[in-house]
């Protein structure tokens, strides 16, 4: 169609020219450092001296998935990545039909609130919660208050504090992966639903559901990894107890200096991750082919 | 219809208060008189912002941070928009799997990502004989992986945008390849690469898994101060920083709103 005459020796060397420095960048700078780290989960490690032995073994993964204590991890891991993922859907869904249909000036305003967060940091908003969960903090205080407890809660380093530390992190990818999903439902089709009798329970499951699944399985499998790999709120408002599998590896290469190990427990998180992932896309894809 | 309106209204401005909680409390924290967090306040005051300047390690880490930042997100660029260019203006073989590469970082594990940084950076050292780990421009390479992606998402979506005639209509009035890129496509995809350079920007900035790895102990960026301090005690100080981080942030994107609506990019 292209009125311009193609020379394609020419354009094949912009090409090339174009894309090779980041290509070759990201070659560099991703994939040799993942395959020296898969290369060091193959070696051994002798923790008197902590020094990282040349061999070809797979006896770190064999130890990860043999100690109770690193299998509890992972298993802590999934099922807070899963409640968080889920409860996004729930809690996400809402806003993100508001601000799909929201025709106001204000709406670039209630898009900046919600990604805003997102950009602050996990620290930051790991501290506001632990402003209110704290021992004196805004939850225990008001509860004081009110005279429903008369001993402070114990909010702070429990699973529920990172539960809900997560999902507020996670939010706002759920809210804007339905947002871009239901803005492109025709509103016309849910006017249809309710004309013919529907209502709005059904509309819902029957219209809006379906047509939005790509965004609501996609939201969910970005919150999911996001959760898997989660590491300052787990760090900070779980405490030093609480398992999770990212500050298991960093606790790993720098506090033990347990390269080997580090290196596995980092591949099988990436590989739980992905396969976990790839189950829910071969979901999506069998849905949307029928 | 109204009460469906409503509760569909209430429901989403619980999950928005949700999400502004942390900000709301840790602003709130940053006026407290008193240093212990704890409610209610014992009354108000300003001078922990001051105090934020007694602590030589929250300035220089801010420097830190925003000198990575701005230099990986530079490199970012110079990197990134020819790539976007070449995936969505030429028709070769490999172009799919070439551009879902370039994408291919921001769905790697920020702690995998880190941890992998760290023994390619030590084998470095090991194998050239010189200093590689904890350096400062080691620190930016590793901080370009995560920025670019995000400058070929945007800047990729802005093309896919810009209408190709006029293009067209250029190079046949005798204009060259260059003259065209510069005169037509640059002004045309300006809000694309505004916005990636903001949210390569700001991922740099406040990236924490793989910056944990790759600096030097005592010389670190603002997130790893924050997070270090969190980790010890939470008081006005360390919420005072987050709000002066808060505010730049919530201007930077108040900023990028006027040049390219946030609405279509996010």
């Amino acid at each position: 169609m292209s009125l311009v005459v193609d020379k394609p020796k020419g354009r094949g060397l912009t090409a090339s020219a174009l894309l090779a420095p980041a290509t070759i960048f990201i070659v560099i700078s991703l994939f040799a450092p993942l395959g020296i780290l898969f290369r060091y989960s193959l070696n051994d490690f002798v923790p008197q001296t902590k020094t990282m032995v040349e061999a070809l073994t797979t006896v770190q993964y064999v130890k990860f998935f043999t100690d109770p204590y690193y299998v509890s991890a992972l298993l802590t891991t999934v099922k807070v990545a899963l409640i968080s993922s889920i409860s996004c859907l729930i809690l996400g869904f809402p806003l993100a039909y508001v601000l799909a249909r929201m025709q106001s000036r204000f709406k670039p305003l209630l898009i900046i609130a919600i990604v805003l967060p997102l950009f602050v940091g996990n620290s930051v908003r790991a501290a506001g919660w632990m402003v209110v969960f704290g021992n004196k903090g805004f939850v225990n205080a008001s509860l004081m208050g009110l005279g429903l407890i008369h001993q402070s809660i114990e909010i702070m380093f429990t699973e529920k504090a990172v539960i809900i530390g997560i999902i507020a992190v996670d939010l706002p990818f759920m809210v804007l992966s339905l947002q871009s999903v239901i803005e492109g439902i025709d509103r016309a089709v849910e006017e249809a639903a309710f004309s013919l009798g529907a209502p709005p329970a059904t509309m819902f499951r029957r219209v809006l559901w379906p047509l939005a699944l790509p965004g609501i399985l996609g939201g969910m499998i970005l919150t999911f990894i996001l959760a898997m790999n989660a590491y300052a709120t787990p760090f900070l408002l779980g405490g030093p107890t609480f398992k999770m599998m990212a500050p298991v590896i960093y606790n790993e290469f720098t506090q033990k200096t347990n390269w080997p190990f580090g290196a596995a427990v980092a591949f099988i998180l990436m590989a739980v991750t992905l396969s976990l992932t790839l189950v829910a896309n071969l979901l999506i894809q069998r849905r949307s082919t029928r | 219809m109204t009460t469906r309106r409503l509760a569909l209204n209430a429901a989403a401005t619980v999950t928005l208060l949700y999400l502004l909680t942390p900000l709301i409390f840790v602003t709130w924290l940053a006026f407290f008189r008193q240093e212990i967090p704890s409610f209610p306040p014992e009354g108000y005051s300003l001078h922990w912002f001051a105090a934020i300047f007694d602590e030589p390690k929250f300035v220089s880490g801010f420097t830190l941070s925003f000198q990575v930042g701005a230099l990986a997100t530079a490199i970012g660029l110079l990197l990134g928009v020819p790539a976007a260019l070449c995936v969505t203006r030429f028709q070769f073989k490999m172009r799919a799997p070439l551009a879902s590469l370039l994408l291919l970082p921001l769905i790697v594990p920020g702690v995998v990502l880190g941890t992998a940084m760290y023994v390619f950076h030590v084998n470095l050292e090991n194998t050239l004989d010189v200093d590689v780990l904890g350096t400062f421009y080691a620190l930016v390479a590793g901080h370009v992986v995560i920025v670019m992606p995000w400058v070929v998402r945007l800047v990729t979506t802005s093309l896919a945008g810009v209408d190709r005639t006029t293009e067209e209509a250029a190079q046949n009035l005798g204009a060259t390849a260059w003259v065209t890129f510069w005169r037509i496509t640059l002004p045309a995809i300006r809000p694309g690469i505004v916005a990636g350079a903001l949210f390569g920007f700001v991922t740099s900035f406040g990236n924490l898994e793989l910056s944990l790895f790759l600096v030097a102990p005592g010389h670190t960026t603002l997130p790893i101060v924050i997070l270090q301090y969190l980790e010890w005690k939470i008081d006005p100080t360390i919420a005072a920083v987050s709000v002066v981080q808060i505010l730049l942030i919530a201007i930077a994107m108040l900023i990028t709103d006027r040049y390219v609506k946030l609405a279509r990019i996010v």
